[in-house]
């Protein structure tokens, strides 16, 4: 009996040893290889909330963000679980159980200290509206906005929304010690200033299977050229942010790719003085259209951006949200039309204005000035500093003036920048159609973007109509990869940002 | 010696304080604002004034500059304006870079310089002499920065015998340090070697016709101990001077060399200092290398006394 009792047990747990042993376990790849991306602007701060500019691809590996977008541009969750907007009030729920690389918890109180944080420290300009952070509940903080502002959403994507751990903040070097919830640590001892950045795998993170790489090297190549060469020696994996010319040499480089980025930059001339108090001829529109319709904008993209870029009659390029496909090509290349309107206006002979430009738009205002020319306008180029470009324009030193828009910015700056009395770049203070003001505030009224389309579409069709803002050409964030990395299947980039998805992105080599 | 070393590290002092007020005065006559880029050139008024405080920007030049003294003096030349990186620790950790890649042109112009100098001298009008001197001419006039962009082209994209970009410190691996320095060092070395050459050669053509080489070679002497032992230490004098010349000159090509070839050293600070108006760090870089470039001169003072005896000081 004792040995029919002991084979029974004996029995049971060979049979239970079996059965571990054949229940299908949860297999979690290990991040293997190393992945060498080139970022060509320099890292001045890791602090996300003081950091303006380029290169926040050195701060996507340590630090994530409330929300995020994915590869078709949708607003997803990521350390927040959901929000919801009430006019001026945000409220949003954060995801529990969220781990600091240093131990710490994300609490509520620890998202609204960041947030107050970004607020107090007011860099992050796309956070201008917001006044305050409260928790209001476990995991719940609300956010008051000083008006109504659904982009806030967005903003809370990028750095502004980016979560430091508590301790980390107090560290007066954070700027060089990030310590955030993501998937990878920043190694300050495998780092070389100012010229590496290595990160590797943040052993506590929450879902290990989305860490694909035991190494991320970052290297700091702020020469165009010798980017391009890195890449051709596969020093590099991925050249993040591309110029035009390295862009071209390396579209037609046999080993590499060029990848476009949907997104990017909008160039495009703002007419500031659009009732002629300086320049008479802007006050009227068949003149400003006659200058849309001059421009050969296909000719523009080939000989000034290597045929890189595409035709822009609008801001926003198929595949973003704020696109409207009504424009089609308004004010496409038409040289009669455009000088049957200047003579329609009597100004057949033409007239004159000053431009400003820095040396990285010179080109592009040489090519425009010439289209001009046929028209009889004499466009003069003057150079400003470099860096100061936007504060002229802000200024009534200048009748026009030539910027770029970033596709990335929530079309509510048409408003701020362009429209509104107090607008950046209406230095006339020329008041707007009431209109176009209603049509502002119904868009920050509305919190989906479905909704929010329509609105800024009509806004951009008004202010198409009266043609001050001249859209010229979009230019994609431009990459460029190794033939071998850019085949790699969980390559996924996002619209309009410059770095690529690491939630996932896996390397073999 | 020694008194002339003392002397030398005293006349420093004064040199050094004129040229960090100099490089001060200048900085602060820079067009622009560090503000702008720390906050972007669409923030209000009342964060510029933050800022400007915050960096001491709102005190009168004066005494700001009196103030970075005082801590200069101490050892302390500040901190970015930008990070919390502390000027000593980003100098210290560029320097090696920059130094590497210095010593490592210099070491190549006087090797190339010196047989190419010897050659022609040797062989006045000879097409050895042709050959030596129309390199040297296209090697004074191809710019060392074109230079490196062809040398990375062909060496490291194409043949991919070294890495076309980043620098290896010696102390991680000798031999990548060695493969990382090659290309930027040619490209940098050879112009000088040029200027080197031709100085050689002259110097060099001039010596072998005075009467003690004629005499010491009636002697009986072999004439490759006359040209080595003699001559050659007579026609390196002037050969010292271009050298230490060429050493600032080489320090100023670093700066644009190491750009080529993404190498982080103190130029590529310097240059990132300098748009960004980062005061602290352009003040720290220049008396850095002012004070390589007068110890370079110091050397060449020691040098002289060591090569011709009568040039020792009393």
């Amino acid at each position: 009996m004792i040995y029919s009792t002991r084979r029974f047990l004996l029995s049971v747990a060979a049979g239970l040893a079996l059965m571990a042993a054949t229940v299908p376990q949860k297999v979690v790849a290990e991040p293997s290889g190393t992945l060498r991306l080139g970022e060509q602007a320099k890292l001045i701060t890791m602090d996300p909330h003081q950091h303006s500019g380029g290169g926040i691809g050195y701060l996507r590996p340590v630090y994530e963000s409330l929300f995020d977008h994915d590869e078709d541009n949708n607003l997803v969750p990521l350390l927040a679980e959901s929000y919801e907007v009430d006019g001026a009030k945000i409220v949003i729920t954060l995801r529990p159980g969220i781990t600091f690389s240093d131990g710490e918890l994300l609490t509520a109180e620890v998202a609204a200290a960041n947030i107050n944080r970004v607020i107090g420290l007011g860099i992050q300009a796309s956070m201008k509206l917001a006044e305050k952070a409260e928790v209001t509940g476990e995991n719940e903080i609300t956010l008051t906005l000083a008006s109504p502002d659904p982009s806030i959403i967005d903003a809370l994507s990028g750095t502004a929304g980016m979560m430091i751990s508590p301790k980390a903040m107090e560290d007066p070097a954070l700027d060089r010690n990030p310590v955030g919830t993501g998937l990878y640590v920043y190694s300050p001892e495998e780092s070389r200033e100012g010229e590496l950045r290595v990160y590797l795998p943040n052993p506590t993170y929450r879902d290990p299977e989305l860490q694909g790489v035991a190494r991320l090297e970052l290297s700091e190549i702020p020469d165009a050229t010798a980017m391009v060469n890195a890449l051709k020696t596969g020093q590099i994996d991925l050249a993040i942010f591309l110029s035009s010319p390295q862009a071209a040499i390396v579209d037609r480089t046999p080993g590499i790719k060029l990848l476009r980025q949907p997104g990017g930059t909008t160039y495009h001339l703002g007419i500031m003085d659009r009732e002629g108090t300086r320049v008479p001829a802007f006050a009227d529109k068949r003149v400003r259209m006659a200058m849309a319709h001059s421009i050969d904008r296909a000719a523009f993209s080939k000989a000034v951006e290597f045929g890189l870029s595409q035709p822009a009659y609008q801001a926003y390029p198929e595949g973003l949200w704020p696109h409207d496909p009504a424009v089609g090509e308004k004010y496409a290349y038409d040289l009669d039309k455009a000088k049957a309107l200047m003579k329609e206006a009597g100004y057949e002979d033409g007239f004159e204005f000053d431009i400003p430009s820095i040396p990285v738009f010179a080109s592009r205002l040489e090519a425009v000035a010439g289209f001009f020319k046929e028209i009889n306008i004499t466009m003069n180029i003057v150079t400003v500093e470099p860096g100061t470009l936007a504060r002229r324009s802000m200024s009534t030193d200048f009748p026009a003036t030539n910027l770029v828009w970033n596709t990335f910015l929530d079309p509510k700056y048409l408003t701020t920048y362009y429209v509104a009395k107090e607008a950046l770049f209406n230095p006339y203070r020329i008041a707007p159609d009431p209109e176009l003001m209603e049509l502002s505030e119904e868009g920050l009224n509305r919190v989906e973007y479905a909704e929010r389309a329509p609105i800024y579409n009509e806004m951009f069709r008004k202010v198409s109509d009266e043609a001050y803002i001249i859209f010229i050409t979009t230019t994609p964030i431009l990459f460029g990869a190794t033939d071998v990395f850019a085949a790699n299947p969980t390559l996924r980039l996002r619209p309009g940002t410059d770095t690529p998805i690491l939630h996932g992105l896996r390397v073999d080599n | 010696m020694g008194r002339l070393i003392a002397q030398r590290l005293l006349a420093m002092l004064p040199l050094l304080l004129i040229v960090s007020f100099l490089t001060f005065s200048l900085t602060a006559m820079l067009p622009g604002d560090p503000a702008d880029l720390i906050l972007g050139d669409r923030a209000t008024e009342a964060q510029y004034r933050m800022v400007h405080e915050r960096l001491g920007l709102d005190q009168p030049f004066l005494l700001r500059y009196v103030q970075w003294l005082q801590r200069a003096v101490l050892g302390d030349l500040g901190t970015s304006f930008f990070n919390s990186v502390r000027v000593m620790d980003a100098v210290a950790q560029r320097i090696p870079a920059t130094v590497s890649l210095t010593l490592a042109s210099v070491l190549i112009s006087i090797v190339v310089g010196l047989s190419a100098g010897v050659a022609a001298a040797l062989r006045p009008r000879s097409w050895i002499d042709r050959l030596a001197t129309f390199g040297a001419t296209i090697g004074q006039a191809i710019p060392n920065f074109w230079f490196g962009i062809l040398l990375a082209g062909v060496f490291a994209v194409n043949l991919r015998w070294f890495p076309a970009t980043g620098y290896t410190p010696f102390g991680q691996s000798p031999l990548g340090w060695l493969s990382s320095i090659t290309l930027p060092a040619l490209a940098l070395g050879l112009s000088t070697s040029a200027a080197i050459a031709r100085q050689v050669r002259s110097a060099m053509v001039g010596v072998l016709q005075q009467d003690y080489v004629r005499a010491a070679l009636a002697q009986g002497l072999s004439r490759r101990r006359v040209i080595f032992k003699h001559a050659l230490k007579n026609a390196l004098i002037p050969v010292v001077t271009v050298l230490s010349f060429q050493v600032t000159v080489l320090l100023g090509g670093a700066l644009i060399v190491e750009h080529v070839f993404a190498i982080n050293g103190i130029g590529s600070l310097a240059v990132a200092a300098v748009r960004q108006q980062d005061i602290p760090m352009i003040q720290g870089i220049v008396l850095v290398l002012v004070m390589i470039v007068m110890a370079v001169q110091l050397c060449t003072d020691i040098l002289y006394g060591l090569i011709n005896p009568k040039a020792r000081p009393a």
